[in-house]
């Protein structure tokens, strides 16, 4: 069965390599330039300073301001690759063979429809998986280019380590499950997208800053105003959440924001004739700053976890593809 | 009767389509080794019934069997002894025909490859010409081949037939026939063509809005019916003894399709044998225009308890 089922996906599988293999050269030659820019730019960016250099190094600053408008559109790409691919390589895995009549001929042949959708499903998987991984060192060197050492920020994560072949499958069994149910390829992939969306935001901006006990830091209360946070805050650290909140706490009080104790401190500096008394005023309501943050440390356990969540989640949608598959009736 | 599984039996076996039922109530015993004809208007539930029993459709009441099984259950056991054609032939059109029936070699385990490739090449279909660029009739050919490679011990055909010139026709219906001469396949194969059936076919199962007006053998079937034929002038009665399917009026004549269990011996009446088509016809057009659906019903059951 694993011959024909390559047989019965081969184009797909092909067009989409031919593809990403576009992508892949188009980033090689984006990022390389970026990286020679910003070198570039970096080692001069003093030179303003420099009266004879100042016009070059403005031309220099431009060239580098535009390639960072062509990473953004980069980063797009990159974030929507797993689930483009995915819903390209599953929607018509089921749906195709119902559109056109040729599950007639397939769930007829000497195999049960479950090994035959578990074949077909295996070899689509294994080549949404062979691509995205092979995708993933080039997109996490051009993520140190574009961004260096803060891959664990939410924008920089989705596209770095492995957790994009964890996207591709929940992808993949997205669609195949549409197509399952919705019994054309068309809307299967019209429904998947905002559905894979929806999966993707809630987890990132709801489970994703919790998946791993986050990290503290404190020091004395600050208000924005005040120009610049001097914390203790490890460098490239993915910050959750920051503010101003009582004493022996570590999270704002409850009916509290974190908004509420900038209030305070706000309220405090325009009160006070000097800054002695408002510093005498911030005391008084005993209040310091508290950094929540994810460190560096944790992209690897957050990689793991993410990818644990998403690949559960292809696991459900497979069982509910079987029982569709195994069901359909005419 | 021999006591040996049925290559099919259905018992009360129905589908429904939302409100409408596809096929009501449909009881059929089908012995190994027969061919058998399903014939009856469209929209009879013939594809309805042949679907059910290759497993593709789910009964919506009673059961289905193939050789004791039930397809429906989709198990390896039951998949393999079956070889179903489609109504609309689904092949995959981007693969060459050689792919198709290496598709074929790998999902059955009975797939018989040079039997396959024979049939191609006799048919003259080109095995590395895309499947999709073939003619209709040259697909409905693939499909046919696939369906015989499998060596399937029940062949259920849709439609076999349909859109295919006179010269393709013979040729199936050659590659079927040369295939099942061994008589350890049992076919049952619906169709229009009741006249090509009859050369062919040894048992009968006719279909009418959505229920089996006969099922039996069909020497049998032609053995117990009868045109009379008289003259409209004396209002004639029909003999007793007779069940009348069918009755036909014009100006001069009156025509009476008959079923019979013993000669018919009236003066007032010239019998003939009738052909196959004519008893068709005459269950079909009665059925139209309202006859009780009883009527069939019981002889179809007469007919399993012979």
């Amino acid at each position: 069965m694993i011959e024909p089922a390559w047989r019965l996906q081969r184009l797909q599988i092909l067009v989409a390599l031919v593809v990403v293999v576009a992508f892949a050269i188009w980033i090689a030659v984006t990022g390389s330039l970026q990286a020679t820019a910003w070198t570039t730019y970096n080692v001069t960016r003093h030179c303003l300073d420099v009266v004879a250099t100042r016009n070059n190094c403005f031309a220099l600053g431009q060239n580098y301001s535009t390639l960072n408008n062509f990473a953004l559109v980069n980063l797009g790409l990159a974030v929507a690759m797993p689930a483009l691919l995915g819903l390209v390589l599953g929607a018509p895995l089921v749906a195709r063979e119902i559109e056109q009549g040729t599950n007639r001929l397939a769930w007829t042949q000497s195999i049960t429809r479950t090994r035959w959708l578990l074949v077909k499903l295996g070899v689509g998987a294994l080549a949404c998986c062979a691509i995205v991984g092979a995708m993933a060192p080039l997109l996490e060197w051009w993520t140190g280019v574009i961004h260096r050492g803060a891959r664990i920020l939410p924008s920089l994560f989705d596209i770095s380590g492995f957790v994009a072949v964890s996207y591709v499958l929940f992808a993949f069994m997205l669609g195949a499950v549409l197509g399952a149910l919705i019994r054309r390829t068309g809307w299967a992939f019209a429904v998947g997208i905002p559905l894979y969306a929806l999966a993707r935001f809630v987890v990132r901006d709801f489970a994703r800053p919790s998946l791993v006990s986050h990290s503290i830091a404190v020091s004395p209360a600050v208000s924005p105003a005040a120009g610049g946070i001097s914390s203790p805050i490890p460098a490239n650290a993915w910050i959750l959440h920051s503010g101003d909140v009582p004493l022996g706490r570590f999270s704002p009080a409850p009916g509290q924001t974190w908004q509420s104790g900038f209030q305070t401190v706000e309220n405090c500096q325009v009160a006070a004739a000097s800054q002695v008394d408002a510093n005498r005023c911030i005391a008084e309501n005993k209040l310091h700053y508290v950094v929540q943050y994810q460190p560096t440390g944790h992209f690897w356990a957050l990689q793991g976890i993410e990818s644990a969540i998403f690949i559960g989640g292809a696991l459900v949608l497979l069982g509910i593809t079987v029982v569709a598959v195994r069901r359909w009736r005419t | 009767m021999s006591e040996a599984v049925a290559a099919l039996e259905t018992v009360g076996l129905g589908k429904r389509y939302g409100r409408k039922w596809g096929l009501r109530d449909c009881s059929v015993r089908l012995p190994a080794g027969r061919i058998a004809a399903l014939v009856g208007p469209n929209g009879a539930g013939k594809s309805t019934l042949l679907r059910m029993a290759a497993g593709i459709t789910r009964p919506s009441a009673g059961r289905v069997q193939v050789f004791g099984r039930a397809p429906q259950r989709q198990t390896v056991e039951v998949l393999r002894e079956i070889g179903y054609l489609d109504q609309e032939r689904p092949l995959y059109r981007a693969f060459r025909v050689e792919e198709m029936l290496r598709f074929g070699e790998r999902l059955n385990p009975n797939w018989d490859t040079l039997a396959a490739h024979g049939y191609l090449s006799e048919l003259g279909i080109p095995s590395a010409k895309k499947v999709g660029k073939l003619s209709v009739g040259q697909q409905a050919q693939v499909a046919m081949a696939m369906c015989l490679a499998k060596q399937p011990a029940l062949l259920l055909l849709d439609e076999p037939l349909a859109a295919l010139d006179p010269v393709a026709r013979e040729g199936l219906m050659h590659l079927l026939l040369g295939s099942v001469a061994d008589g350890q396949t049992t076919v049952l194969l619906s169709s229009h063509a009741i006249a090509d059936l009859a050369t062919v076919c040894d048992y009968i199962i006719i279909l009418s809005a959505s229920r089996v007006l006969i099922a039996d053998d069909l020497d049998y079937v032609l053995a117990s019916h009868r045109l009379l034929l008289g003259s409209s002038e004396g209002a004639l009665d029909a003999p007793s003894g007779v069940v009348v399917v069918a009755r036909t009026c014009s100006e001069r004549q009156i025509e009476l399709l008959v079923r019979v269990e013993q000669p018919v011996d009236s003066p007032s009446w010239q019998v003939v044998e009738p052909t196959l088509e004519e008893i068709v016809l005459a269950y079909l057009r009665e059925q139209s225009t309202g006859i009780p659906p009883d009527i069939g019903a019981s002889e179809s059951v007469e007919g399993q308890q012979r």
